[in-house]
């Protein structure tokens, strides 16, 4: 398998604040990897970046993207590559229908999930629950027929039934074209579903640990926390 | 609007090309109707030199559609238009007033006077689309009768270089007026003055405003509710400035003289939100095509 994704020692910072602080990455085309991490750690900033976020400023290192240089790229440049991210807390459009935003961003043609189709018609991301917010972002990220998806979150403020239905969708979807998954998590049960290759742990701004064996590492965070992460023998830090 | 044959008033520049008169309903130049009918010299002291004259008598399933336009250069129409629906008659009336070309540099001068009687009800949607040179000044009166009811929506999302907008509604015993505002500012000086007097009991007024500053837009508008009798208002005045260069100035302004109305405001001024915009790049779109979706979403009333 190619490197469809790779970070090299990223430097990111909002404001005069480094946040990533040297990140190595890298995701092969059709792997799932996970990314945990304590709350402040980067992980969202780190996914921001990667899709080229104003809000954050790369100071140090690169990315590369179906070995493309895309590190100054604009974000809709990233998107027409084929990188995507699903937020984690989307903001809401005003006046604008979940379906005429479709109409504008899809690259699939007729592409629908069928759990969407209550809130089509409604303006995106307003007054949704939780649950409708997220199939909305899995709507909209799959109709751009993207090759990786950053999930940032996506089984946040779910119940177990949600967290299955988002995971039946997102395996379906994925493997219908091979497509790499990087999911940004803090539980186990998602991942139980999407069994990642590797699972990654950062603290503090950078990816501490790999490890081929998801819940090796989710017993030993739930056992030691992040905090003794660092201290762990197989860490990189 | 396609279709100029089925426009119940069309004119360009001075000339008046078409007229049709469904059944139960009058219409004629209104310097004709001036010297026609006693009562309309009453409305305006000296004889209208153009616009339209409309008096809807009788119950029509056909909504009325009227079209004023510029088409020549530097074109300076002076219009005084009428609008009149009879008593306990529903209607409904399609105004467009439009320059056919970005450059001529023309001028619109619009007078009005609206009349509702008693409780007839009236669907108004006012459109604007102007050249970027064009000089635009309506001034318009609604006068509600007991318990008319009128929805007035000004829509102008091509904008002249500078628009002079007027507008005023009086309510009498339980009518009631919903008006909406939706204003794209393009290199425009544009300056609002919206009133709603609520003057007999029972009244009601919602005003709504919505503006975009772009490209150097320098927008100011006075909102003002004003109840003398037990009425209920409310005015709601938007602003999203899109460019750094543009201004916009809302006054909203409330006023009770009867201790017994209630009249409330919300009023808000901002930028585009960076994260909306982001979030729709982050889907594909571009800087200006996010832009643009944020201004048509913050636009629809």
């Amino acid at each position: 398998m190619s490197d469809l994704l790779k970070v090299e020692n990223l430097h990111a910072k909002a404001g005069e604040k480094e946040i990533l602080k040297g990140v190595d990455l890298t995701v092969k085309t059709g792997e799932i990897q996970a990314l945990l991490g304590p709350n402040g750690s980067g992980k969202s900033v780190l996914a921001q970046t990667i899709l080229g976020s104003p809000k954050y400023r790369v100071n140090k290192g690169e990315i590369f993207f179906k070995g493309k240089n895309i590190t100054k790229l604009l974000p809709e440049k990233r998107v027409k590559l084929g990188l995507s991210l699903s937020w984690q807390s989307p903001p809401p459009v005003k006046g604008i229908k979940l379906s005429s935003l479709l109409k504008k961003i899809s690259q699939r043609k007729d592409f629908k999930i069928k759990e969407a189709e209550g809130f089509l018609d409604r303006e995106v991301n307003l007054d949704l629950s939780g649950g409708e917010r997220k199939i909305s972002e899995l709507l909209q990220i799959f109709s751009l027929n993207p090759k990786l998806i950053i999930f940032d979150e996506i089984d946040s403020g779910l119940d177990i039934k949600k967290i299955e239905t988002v995971a039946r969708i997102i395996k379906k979807e994925i493997a219908r074209k091979q497509t790499s998954v990087l999911l940004i998590t803090h539980s186990g049960t998602i991942l139980n579903f999407l069994k990642p290759k590797i699972t990654n742990v950062m603290v503090d701004g950078k990816i501490i640990c790999k490890n081929n064996d998801y819940k090796k590492t989710l017993n030993d965070i739930k056992r030691c926390g992040y905090e003794k992460c660092k201290q762990c023998k197989f860490s990189t830090n | 609007m396609k279709n100029a044959s089925n426009v119940n008033f069309l004119q360009i520049d001075h000339k008046v090309e078409n007229i049709f008169q469904p059944k139960g309903t009058i219409i004629l130049p209104s310097p004709k109707a001036w010297e026609s009918f006693a009562w309309v010299k009453k409305l305006f002291k000296e004889k209208p030199k153009e616009g339209y004259f409309v008096w809807v008598k009788e119950q029509s399933d056909q909504p009325l559609a009227t079209c004023l336009t510029i088409s020549s250069p530097k074109t300076v129409q002076n219009l005084t238009n009428i609008l009149v629906v009879e008593k306990n008659i529903k209607a409904k009336a399609s105004v467009l007033c439009n320059s056919i070309k970005n450059n001529l540099c023309g001028i619109h001068k619009a007078k009005g006077k609206l009349i509702l009687k008693e409780g007839a009800s009236l669907d108004y949607n006012h459109i604007h689309k102007w050249g970027e040179k064009d000089f635009v000044n309506p001034d318009y009166e609604f006068f509600l009768e007991k318990g008319a009811k009128l929805v007035y929506n000004y829509q102008n999302l091509l904008p002249p270089e500078k628009l002079d907008l007027i507008t005023s509604v009086h309510n009498q015993k339980n009518a009631s007026v919903q008006m909406n505002f939706v204003i794209n500012g393009v290199n425009s000086k544009i300056n609002l003055k919206e009133e709603i007097f609520l003057e007999g009991e029972g009244s009601q007024g919602v005003m709504k405003l919505r503006m975009v500053g772009k490209k150097n837009s320098q927008i100011e508008a006075k909102s003002r509710v004003l109840a003398l009798a037990a009425g209920k208002g409310h005015l709601d005045c938007q602003g999203l400035l899109v460019d750094k260069k543009s201004t916009i100035i809302l006054s909203p302004e409330i006023i009770c003289k009867n201790k017994l109305a209630q009249i409330t405001h919300e009023a808000s001024l901002g930028r585009i939100s960076e994260e909306e915009l982001n979030y729709l790049r982050m889907r594909g779109l571009s800087e200006s095509e996010a832009t643009d979706l944020i201004v048509s979403g913050f636009l629809q009333l």
